[in-house]
């Protein structure tokens, strides 16, 4: 899905057999799937800690809070993040 | 240099195996000792020590464990070892061939945590898939990918892609669709054990792979965020050599049946003057650190000319240690493929015989399994 057409109603979740972890050797946040590994900065941890039934738009705005950011921009951010992760079928949106 | 340590254990829990595959990596002599004291059968780790072998690799870092084999469901206490190794938080993957998997196993698995299913196909339709299975057992693969749906488990299709089903990429991919997995690997094979031995009949035509590629990407394209498409390249084809392993000793270990510890699968008959450390003797921690067979190709110091001043160097990290030995017969050598490699003329002629000879079939062997050996004295 491309990053602007996703909705601020979309509900963003981890996809079937992808496990969000903490990786003990590096104190790090991974997203673990088949064969794969994938290491998170904050931002990604900040947004995929989140997708547990919240809405994009209820995201945003916490995180808008949080940082005390521009939730404009932050907006665009999340998207990107999302979109990029939902085509390697690490997330999905219900 | 600072000590890397590994991300994935491939755990080989046993050799024996329903399928008879030709393109099968394991090792062509492969053998089972007899039952020693305390064995499991055949000379096979234990439960225990297989539990033992998933706490060490926990500890060493590792996060993720793949029960492979041969046919991993042939050992009863699978589940009891998905069980811990989702207790030591590693996520789980069965790489099967589904021989045997039936509604109450699958589900028996996924309560034990099973993390995802990576499920072998031989091709899209049964008479070719099971030819090549060198079994009837293709109709039975479907049976299982509907049980494991119904379980509601993650499912992978692996396909390896090879000269006799490489013309098939659609269907294979539309199959993928058809039976709702979430990934699928479309794997060109790779010469090792008995593939290197069935290579003139296993390696496809430039033309084929050419085509191949193109379906693969505009596959890849049009699924995005449906079903992830893994694609591994025909390494002989390439000009460079795939980085083998992220780099020997970098990420991975693989513990065989009888619980020889491995930097690669295919070393330990690719590479006959390597000799490995067994987990009977020794912990994963010291064999990861200090056994000669994971230092041996650590790092770069190893490395000959043209690897040694090649900015490429910690790219590929010289390609594939088995390669070399399988090619030129010195695993030091740079990976063949490598278009700086002295030794790229035996790829080449190979690719030459294949591409001269106008798709004329060769036989291939089929993987026998393994059998009884005394234990020397």
């Amino acid at each position: 899905m491309r990053a602007t057409t996703i909705s601020d109603l979309a509900r963003p979740s981890l996809a079937k057999g992808v496990r969000l972890q903490t990786d003990s050797t590096t104190g790090k946040n991974v997203l673990l799937y088949p064969e794969g590994i994938v290491e998170l900065n904050e931002t990604a941890h900040e947004i995929l800690s989140r997708c547990d039934g919240r809405t994009l738009g209820e995201i945003v705005g916490e995180l808008a809070k949080e940082y005390e950011a521009d939730s404009r921009a932050l907006a665009v951010d999340v998207r990107d993040t999302l979109s990029d992760l939902q085509r390697r079928k690490l997330i999905e949106f219900k | 240099m600072t000590m890397p340590r590994p991300y994935a254990l491939l755990a080989e829990i046993t050799y024996r195996c329903p399928l008879h595959c030709p393109y099968c990596s394991n090792p062509v002599g492969a053998s089972l000792r007899r039952p020693q004291s305390g064995g499991y059968s055949n000379g096979e780790l234990t439960t225990e020590e297989w539990k033992r072998v998933i706490r060490e690799a926990a500890a060493l870092g590792v996060l993720q464990i793949g029960f492979s084999g041969g046919e991993p469901l042939a050992r009863r206490d699978l589940g009891e070892l998905i069980r811990a190794a989702r207790e030591a938080k590693l996520y789980t993957n069965l790489i099967t061939s589904g021989i045997g998997l039936d509604d109450d196993r699958v589900r028996a698995l996924r309560d034990a945590g099973l993390d995802s299913i990576q499920l072998s196909f031989q091709s899209d339709e049964s008479s070719l898939a099971d030819e090549i299975a060198g079994a009837r057992a293709h109709e039975r693969k479907l049976d299982v990918a509907a049980k494991i749906r119904a379980a509601g488990l993650p499912l992978s299709l692996n396909f390896v892609i090879h000269r006799r089903n490489i013309d098939r990429l659609s269907q294979m991919i539309e199959l993928a669709e058809a039976l709702g997995a979430e990934r699928v690997e479309l794997a060109n094979v790779q010469f090792y054990g008995w593939a290197f031995r069935n290579r003139a009949a296993l390696l496809p035509t430039r033309e084929q792979v050419d085509r191949a590629r193109d379906i693969a990407t505009a596959a890849k394209a049009r699924l995005a965020g449906k079903i992830d498409i893994f694609y591994v390249l025909p390494d002989y084809y390439e000009i460079r050599p795939k980085p083998c392993l992220n780099g020997w000793g970098q990420r991975y270990l693989t513990v065989n049946p009888v619980g020889d510890v491995l930097p690669c699968p295919t070393a330990s008959s690719a590479i006959p003057d390597l000799r490995f450390e067994n987990i009977r003797a020794r912990n994963l921690d010291w064999i990861w650190q200090e056994s000669e067979s994971f230092n041996r190709f650590r790092g770069t110091e190893w490395m000959p000319e043209p690897c040694r001043s090649c900015p490429q160097r910690e790219i590929d990290f010289g390609g594939c240690r088995c390669q070399a030995a399988l090619l030129t017969g010195n695993a030091a050598n740079t990976d063949p493929v490598c278009e700086f490699s002295p030794n790229r003329v035996t790829v080449d002629a190979q690719l030459d015989e294949i591409n001269s000879s106008n798709g004329q079939v060769h036989d291939w062997t089929y993987r026998v399994n393994p059998t009884h050996v005394p234990v020397p004295a």
